[in-house]
């Protein structure tokens, strides 16, 4: 049973991380694209002044922006992919569940993601000159998992939602943006006007990114840092619930109308 | 003579039209307003709130330049796309094909992109005034007219250009993309070209829209003719370049493609 489970897992990762490599879109999205944005963070600090860029904000900030990037394409993307290449009715009528391809290419995709920030990481120690002495490393450990798990909760959200409609891709073009924009993804949440970011509190990325940023800038873990991974872990679970609700009504879909290429 | 000018003509039109159409007739009203404005209105928030964190105090500089960049979503994206999926849905043969003059066909596939351009700006300029409370009081609406038809056209020399790349490479659309993001930091957009620094100043001079935004805003800050016009003619300078270039480039692959067939197959 594990090792069924298991040797899914591999394979459905090890094809999925072969698209990936492929794919220059993916290196583009993990790479070009943050590091322009963090480009632009720095020029205008530079603009004003400040010769030095934020480590937390506009160099590990990138990485961030990279590892969603990456994710809100490729995660959304796979089903529609699928679906055109006419994949998703051999999954689908495969005894191994969606749900579970899903998962695994959604988890590949956040760990593909996470090159990203290794790439930030790299540019913050060998071109910026920064270190990481001050930091608190087993607050960014548990605060990164808590990350890693909160976007991989979005990403199968985002999958089935996808699976739902052809033009439901427009919604997931939409989000890239806003969620980086409502998530404080190169700026402190607290730049937002409030009511933004009461809307951002909605989203489970906001609470593991402001909890990784506060353990980067040493905070200790207290009962304020405490209180943030158990509302990441909370909203994340409410994702994953969402996220199996939506594979089921998928499925009824899929059976009741006998259309799935045409959904 | 105005036999043949009539057929170019309708060739040109007809061709704007069905590749314009083809590229947004699947598309809902909703799908295709987010797809206009909803990247960039987000981006554009987004790049606010970076300079409000960094300290740059002049966000209605990163508002405007955001706003003027808009016709880069038809100029650059959308014809770089009408071209490129030519190949992808396999019409680029049968294009290849037809006795048609290639330069209507090709050039065509800009006219509605360079109207909607336009268009979407005209749209954006008053949402931004709205929400922003830009004042606008001392515009010069002929100039600030002639500039954003202007920057509507300017932008499609390099969308040629990326279409034809599209057409050679199956990553054109994410070469299209980082060039595109690209133009967020060289032509003025988010950051004065001044305060970049000194190797990026004079890549800025050889981009398209680079002068046309600067005109741009001095027509916003209500500047005549004789301060911008030096700029309007380098930019349709720039812009001529870049379309021959363009045209010059999908001759050659066209060339290329006839001697060796694999133009759809690549």
């Amino acid at each position: 049973m594990i090792g069924n489970f298991l040797r899914l897992g591999i394979r459905q990762m090890n094809v999925q991380l072969r698209m990936r490599v492929l794919s220059l879109w993916s290196l583009a999205l993990f790479f070009t694209q943050p590091a322009i944005f963090s480009a632009i963070g720095m020029l205008l600090a530079r603009a004003v002044g400040n010769t030095r860029p934020d480590l937390v904000y506009t160099v590990l900030g990138a990485g961030i922006m990279g590892m969603w990037s990456g994710l809100a394409f490729t995660s959304t993307y796979d089903i529609r992919a699928d679906r055109r290449e006419g994949t998703l009715e051999l999954i689908v009528g495969s005894p191994t569940p969606l749900r579970r391809v899903v998962g695994f290419r959604s988890l590949l995709n956040i760990l593909a993601g996470s090159t990203s920030m290794l790439a930030a990481v790299a540019a913050a120690l060998f071109i910026f000159d920064y270190s990481f002495s001050g930091i608190n490393i087993p607050g960014v450990v548990i605060s990164f998992s808590l990350l890693l798990l909160a976007l991989w909760c979005m990403g199968i959200f985002l999958a089935n939602i996808l699976a739902w409609s052809r033009l439901s891709g427009t919604f997931v073009d939409l989000l890239e943006m806003p969620i980086a924009l409502l998530c404080g993804f190169m700026y402190p949440i607290s730049v937002l006007p409030a009511w933004m970011q009461q809307i951002s509190a909605v989203f489970p990325i906001r609470w593991g990114l402001e909890t990784l940023q506060d353990a980067l800038k040493g905070s200790l873990i207290d009962s304020a840092l405490v209180n943030k991974w158990l509302i990441a872990l909370g909203v994340s679970f409410v994702y994953y619930l969402l996220a199996r609700w939506f594979d089921r009504k998928v499925h009824d879909h899929i059976r009741i109308t006998g259309e799935l290429h045409s959904i | 003579m105005i036999k043949r000018l009539g057929h170019l003509f309708r060739l040109y039109f007809f061709q704007a039209w069905f590749s314009y159409r083809s590229l947004f007739a699947w598309s809902t009203p909703f799908s295709y307003a987010t797809s206009k404005f909803g990247f960039p209105f987000f981006a554009m928030l987004f790049f606010v709130f970076m300079g409000k964190f960094v300290g740059f105090l002049d966000p209605m500089f990163i508002v405007i330049g955001n706003i003027l960049m808009m016709p880069t979503t038809n100029g650059l994206y959308g014809i770089s796309m009408t071209i490129g999926n030519e190949r992808q849905f396999g019409a680029m043969s049968y294009l290849l094909g037809s006795p048609a003059p290639r330069a209507p066909l090709f050039l065509g596939r800009a006219f509605f992109h360079i109207l909607d351009g336009f268009v979407t700006v005209l749209v954006a300029l008053p949402i931004a005034m709205l929400i922003f409370h830009i004042d606008f009081a001392e515009v010069n609406l002929f100039m600030l007219a002639c500039c954003l038809v202007l920057l509507s056209i300017t932008t499609t020399g390099l969308g040629f250009i990326m279409g034809t790349v599209s057409l050679l490479s199956r990553d054109g659309w994410m070469f299209t993309n980082t060039l595109g993001q690209l133009l967020y930091i060289l032509i003025g957009v988010n950051i004065p070209i001044e305060r970049l620094p000194g190797f990026l100043q004079p890549l800025s001079g050889y981009l398209p829209m680079t002068r046309g935004i600067l005109a741009t805003r001095l027509a916003l800050g209500g500047a005549g003719w004789s301060e911008v016009a030096s700029l309007l003619a380098g930019e349709i300078l720039v812009a001529a370049v870049y379309m021959v270039f363009g045209y010059t480039l999908f001759r050659l692959v066209e060339r290329a493609s006839l001697s060796t067939g694999s133009l759809d197959s690549i």
